[in-house]
């Protein structure tokens, strides 16, 4: 309940800006329930295009490629199931085939650790890389110490995890990012 | 008298209460994150409709991140002399979109665009999991920068068609 509260005032400062036409017809108490049920509800792909005109104005003017409010319905690109399906194979894998290069590479500091569906590798001094699911845009996200944050998409042509910016491959990326750092190569396909 | 009381007051917390071990939490935000979130910077809006004002949203609310960054275009030389944002989110999205309204003022808007994520995430010594709020924040300058982009194209075009008709 008490973390609630932080939402809720954060929530309130937000509708303070003019309200959209969905929003107005509820009393402020109604609609800040609205959006935190809403918010913590799993499928809400209906509330983020509300979210999205209460918040701005006219249509959105964002570069082609930034990963901005879904202006793509993500379902129609991939299922939940299909993405979950996916996702977890490619996360579990990746677990085994690090925890194997683990044993390879001495390297001290050296941790997988998959806990609450987030893989977390830790490479001692050399940095951490944390990946994780985003469900509500079928997105994998990695978080890499030479890279910085990236987002990938699942590409269905290439069977593959890509990030749309870079073009960059989630696995090769890994290899490459992986090789440089602890001077070992590895296969993570 | 009340020495008394307070003396016995202790001494049954201590009886009753078995000590606990203390407890070092492992993660902590650093001093920069928390300044920018018990004191942010520039929160607040400009009004969407003035032509130099321009307006980055990104980020969704099921995703748990929302930003939205304004800045304010001088007419003349192009820089932006003010900025504004609105973030709901953890307290290292709110901290990256304050940090990124301090560093867009003043600087033109070519300059911000080579504002990284990797600078913001520096300033805040954010840990690996939260550098993906440093890059919402990046995104957010730049779609608030294509928007003051859009929106001055757009007059110049609309003054340029002016001209031809009455000239």
């Amino acid at each position: 309940m008490a973390s609630r509260l932080p939402i809720l005032r954060r929530i309130s400062i937000l509708l303070k800006a003019p309200p959209s036409t969905t929003l107005r017809s509820l009393r402020p108490s109604l609609a800040r329930r609205f959006l935190l049920r809403k918010v913590l509800a799993p499928n809400v792909s209906p509330w983020i295009c509300a979210a999205a005109s209460s918040f701005c104005s006219g249509p959105l003017n964002l570069p082609q490629d930034s990963q901005g409010p879904a202006a793509i319905d993500y379902r129609s690109v991939l299922s939940e199931d299909e993405y979950h399906r996916l996702a977890n194979s490619t996360i579990q894998d990746l677990q085994e085939k690090l925890e194997e290069f683990g044993d390879i590479v001495e390297l001290e500091g050296f941790d997988v650790d998959y806990g609450n569906e987030v893989l977390t590798l830790k490479l001692g001094t050399l940095g951490t890389y944390v990946m994780n699911k985003q469900t509500p845009n079928r997105q994998i996200w990695l978080s890499s110490p030479i890279s910085g944050p990236s987002r990938f998409d699942w590409d269905h042509n290439a069977q593959a995890w890509v990030y749309r910016r870079t073009k960059a491959n989630l696995l090769k990326l890994l290899e490459s990012e992986l090789e440089q750092l602890c001077n070992k190569p590895v296969n993570l396909s | 008298m009340l020495r008394l009381m307070a003396k016995r007051l202790l001494g049954t917390a201590s009886r009753d209460i078995p000590s606990r071990p203390l407890q070092i939490l492992p993660r902590l935000y650093h001093e920069n994150v928390i300044d920018h979130y018990n004191n942010p910077r520039n929160v607040g809006s400009f009004d969407k409709n003035d032509p130099n004002v321009g307006t980055g949203l990104v980020g969704a609310p099921a995703c748990g991140d929302v930003m939205k960054l304004q800045i304010k275009i001088d007419e003349e030389s192009g820089k932006i002399v003010d900025a504004c944002f609105k973030t709901f989110g953890c307290g290292s999205a709110i901290a990256s979109s304050s940090v990124a309204t301090e560093w867009v003022k003043g600087k033109s808007m070519d300059e911000v665009l080579t504002i990284k994520n990797t600078e913001i995430a520096k300033h805040l010594s954010l840990p690996p999991v939260k550098l993906h709020c440093s890059m919402l924040a990046e995104d957010a300058i730049k779609a608030a920068v294509k928007d003051a982009e859009a929106k001055r194209a757009k007059m110049n075009g609309t003054l340029k068609g002016a001209d031809v008709k009455s000239g």
